[in-house]
């Protein structure tokens, strides 16, 4: 009796380790299964673009050219997220060097339709609508386009998981339409502990790398896993461009008529500082 | 250009000047600081191993979060110009511009309002003499949460035109134009009172200017034109002599955005930018003037087929010669303007205009002028192309502006490269090439104008 009693015990208590075991690895895969290339992406694009309800960040960029000449840029961005992975809006006020001081950008960014911007011109007082453009177009200058800047739209490429590892997905992104972009595709490698892209890199026809996202430093600022540092370096000719982040700030409830042509011809101090 | 008012601003701002610098009491600090590596001003702790190489140290890894920032910031430029005729022209000199010019900038950024001071000084070698101009002195703040304000000199601007101007009736400078400065001086300083009124969507725009500012325009200083009394192309080297008037001017506008479309109304109060009018002088002279123009109009710009679109219309009403009966002053115009620019290819972006200035009592026009023949078409037209290509990092740009009207038979071609090879130097070269028919049409009379110029640009 006793006997049997035991080992109904031993038998339970195996079938228990066994079940646990069984539906611990059963979970690991559901788990890892749940997330699919496009899952990821997603997670990556509101972690890299659309962290709190909206924020402030000081900026500056270097550019560096082959022969080594170096531009340099420095700017306020102001953001604000219509929704999550939605519509936002986002001004860039320019300080440094003088001969773009005081020069503002505007964009009211759309993922349906094309964006809308705004150039302020300081010397002569204009504000002037500008046409969206090709989005893989420089930002003013470096080797960032205005995509890598406000976020490329997920809907534009087809994503595929290469691979995982402990601490990254490697995701292998294919353009739908290879006629809007210079690359053939692109792989991008994302932190599974804040989702952050920690690099990208965009390969032509030939499959030879051609363009290169580095972040270089990142930073926990109220929560959010913030890039405070990252590199774009033009792979043919090894000319790139860093972009430094201080004074990041989010959720610090920019009013909503902030972003207006006002703001441009008289930049909102109060949140400028 | 009167300096009066501005005389009567100055104890004012000199005043406020006095009281901020005394409160403040901070060193004014060149922008951008120069440190000796030429690169950021960064603060760069001097325990960082950082400092040992030159490359790490414009890139200290921790961008200081504190930086000491003074509320004066005094930037400019040194710039050297020089414009040659391409062929004999019967002004004095045969440069069209050869100057140096010293811009200095300075701002002040207090809680309560800005200022803003910019000296431009140069000697032109054309005009032989030194000229000291206060391009900007002005202080903005907004004493409501409505309302934005600023004294003072100061540049305006609006209107969707690309260097055609229908609704802007403000000050521009048509011999920088035609000489090749840079664009920013195409517009003329006026010391005026702006005030921008927003409510809600809607934003009202006030512009009062006590003391009438016309245009820097076409005199036989630096250009050669066509004559309509002598009938011929001349350059007299006194500007001939025109009546000023001391009056004041009104400009207003009424900007609002519906379904992505700004919409805005227009009006003008005041007098023909250039001396459209004609009249004799106690001893019989014939002397120019401004007569009075009043004006409205309106405009729309949208986006369309990946690039923008604008729309404006423009009335304007010479109420001195409301018929058009009188041969000495300019009659009344419609003006009409469709453009639309957009990117063609990466990097590459086009814009065309269609324009028409239609002048109203035409045939009162024709019968009472002396020399009907070369009275302008009823409609005159304008089609414009610009195109823009930027490459090498957009450090370097192309750009070609072009004029044609197949009413006047005539042209005028604006193309120019930019090379900016770091954040202080920038190189310009370009040329404004007329082309016409007669003597006397727009474009065609400036034939002899055609010129080729160089600028070297220093900004600090």
């Amino acid at each position: 009796m006793n006997r049997l009693f035991y080992s109904n015990i031993k038998q339970v208590k195996r079938l228990v380790v066994m079940t646990l075991i069984t539906l611990l690895a059963v979970n690991t895969t559901l788990q890892a299964q749940e997330l699919s290339a496009e899952q990821i992406i997603a997670k990556a694009n509101l972690a890299a673009y659309y962290a709190g309800d909206d924020g402030s960040a000081q900026a500056r960029m270097i550019i560096v050219d082959e022969n080594g000449q170096k531009q340099m840029r420095q700017f306020i961005i102001l953001r604000q997220d219509k929704k999550d992975l939605g519509d936002q809006n986002m001004l860039v006020f320019f300080s440094r060097p003088s001969n773009v001081k005081d020069t503002v950008f505007r964009v009211e960014k759309h993922t349906e339709q094309d964006d809308n911007r705004w150039l302020y011109l300081p010397a002569l007082d204009l504000v002037k609508r500008i046409s969206a453009g090709d989005k893989r177009t420089s930002f003013v200058g470096s080797h960032f386009f205005y995509e890598d800047v406000s976020g490329r739209n997920p809907n534009e490429d087809s994503f595929s998981l290469l691979s995982e590892d402990d601490n990254s997905y490697t995701i292998k992104a294919v353009p739908k339409n290879k006629n809007s972009v210079e690359f053939n595709y692109y792989i991008i490698n994302i932190s599974k502990s804040n989702f952050l892209p920690t690099e990208s890199t965009y390969f032509d026809a030939q499959a030879k790398p051609v363009r290169k996202m580095t972040v270089l430093k990142v930073k926990n600022i109220t929560g959010n896993a913030t890039v405070m540092k990252s590199r774009i370096t033009d792979l043919t000719n090894n000319s790139y461009t860093e972009m430094q982040f201080r004074k990041v700030k989010y959720d610090i409830g920019l009013p909503n008529n902030i972003f207006s042509e006002r703001s441009m011809r008289t930049p909102p101090k109060a949140w400028l500082k | 250009m009167k300096f009066s008012f501005l005389r009567s601003l100055l104890p004012f701002i000199v005043a406020l000047l006095a009281a901020t610098i005394l409160v403040t009491s901070q060193p004014i600090q060149a922008m951008p600081a120069q440190n000796n590596h030429g690169g950021f001003d960064v603060h760069i702790p001097e325990n960082t191993p950082d400092n040992i190489n030159e490359e790490d140290e414009d890139w200290g890894d921790d961008w200081a979060e504190e930086e000491v920032t003074s509320p004066w910031q005094v930037t400019g430029i040194i710039e050297a110009a020089y414009g040659q005729f391409l062929q004999s022209n019967m002004t004095e000199k045969s440069s069209s511009l050869n100057e140096i010019r010293a811009r200095i900038n300075i701002d002040y950024s207090h809680s309560l309002f800005e200022l803003a001071w910019k000296i431009d000084s140069r000697y032109d070698a054309v005009l032989d003499k030194k000229i000291w101009q206060t391009r900007e002195l002005n202080v903005a703040a907004s004493p409501f949460s409505f309302l934005d304000v600023k004294v003072g000199r100061q540049v305006l601007t609006w209107g969707t035109g690309d260097y055609l101007f229908l609704n802007d009736l403000f000050a521009k400078d048509w011999q920088s134009f035609f000489s090749g400065r840079a664009d920013e001086y195409l517009k003329a300083p006026s010391d005026s009172i702006r005030t921008n009124w927003y409510f809600d969507n809607v934003n009202f725009t006030l512009v009062w200017t006590p003391e009438f500012t016309p245009d820097n325009y076409i005199t036989g200083e630096r250009f050669s034109f066509y004559s309509l009394q002598m009938q011929k192309i001349v350059a007299p080297r006194e500007t001939f002599p025109v009546t000023k008037t001391n009056n004041s001017q009104w400009s207003a506008r009424l900007n609002t955005s519906v379904n992505n479309i700004e919409l805005s109304l227009y009006g003008y109060q005041g007098y023909w930018p250039t001396p459209q009018g004609g009249k004799a002088t106690v001893e019989n002279q014939a002397q120019g003037y401004f007569p009075k123009l009043n004006s409205w109009g309106f405009s729309a710009l949208t986006t369309y087929a990946g690039g923008v679109i604008n729309l404006e219309y423009s009335r304007y009403n010479s109420i001195e010669d409301r018929h058009g009966k009188n041969n000495n002053i300019a009659n009344g115009q419609h003006r009409f303007l469709l453009g639309y620019e957009r990117e063609l290819a990466k990097n590459l972006t086009a814009s065309v205009q269609y324009y028409l200035e239609r002048t109203a009592n035409y045939q009162a026009l024709l019968e009472n002028s002396t020399t009907p023949e070369q009275v302008v078409d009823e409609n005159r037209q304008l089609i414009t192309l610009r195109l823009t290509y930027r490459t090498q990092q957009q450090t370097l740009t192309y750009s070609l502006f072009s004029f044609y009207s197949p009413t006047d038979h005539d042209a005028y071609l604006k193309p120019s490269i930019n090379y900016q090879y770091n954040d202080q130097w920038l190189f310009s070269a370009g040329a404004n090439v007329f082309i016409g028919k007669d003597d006397y049409s727009f474009f065609g009379q400036h034939q002899d104008n055609t010129n080729t110029w160089l600028r070297l640009r220093y900004a600090y």
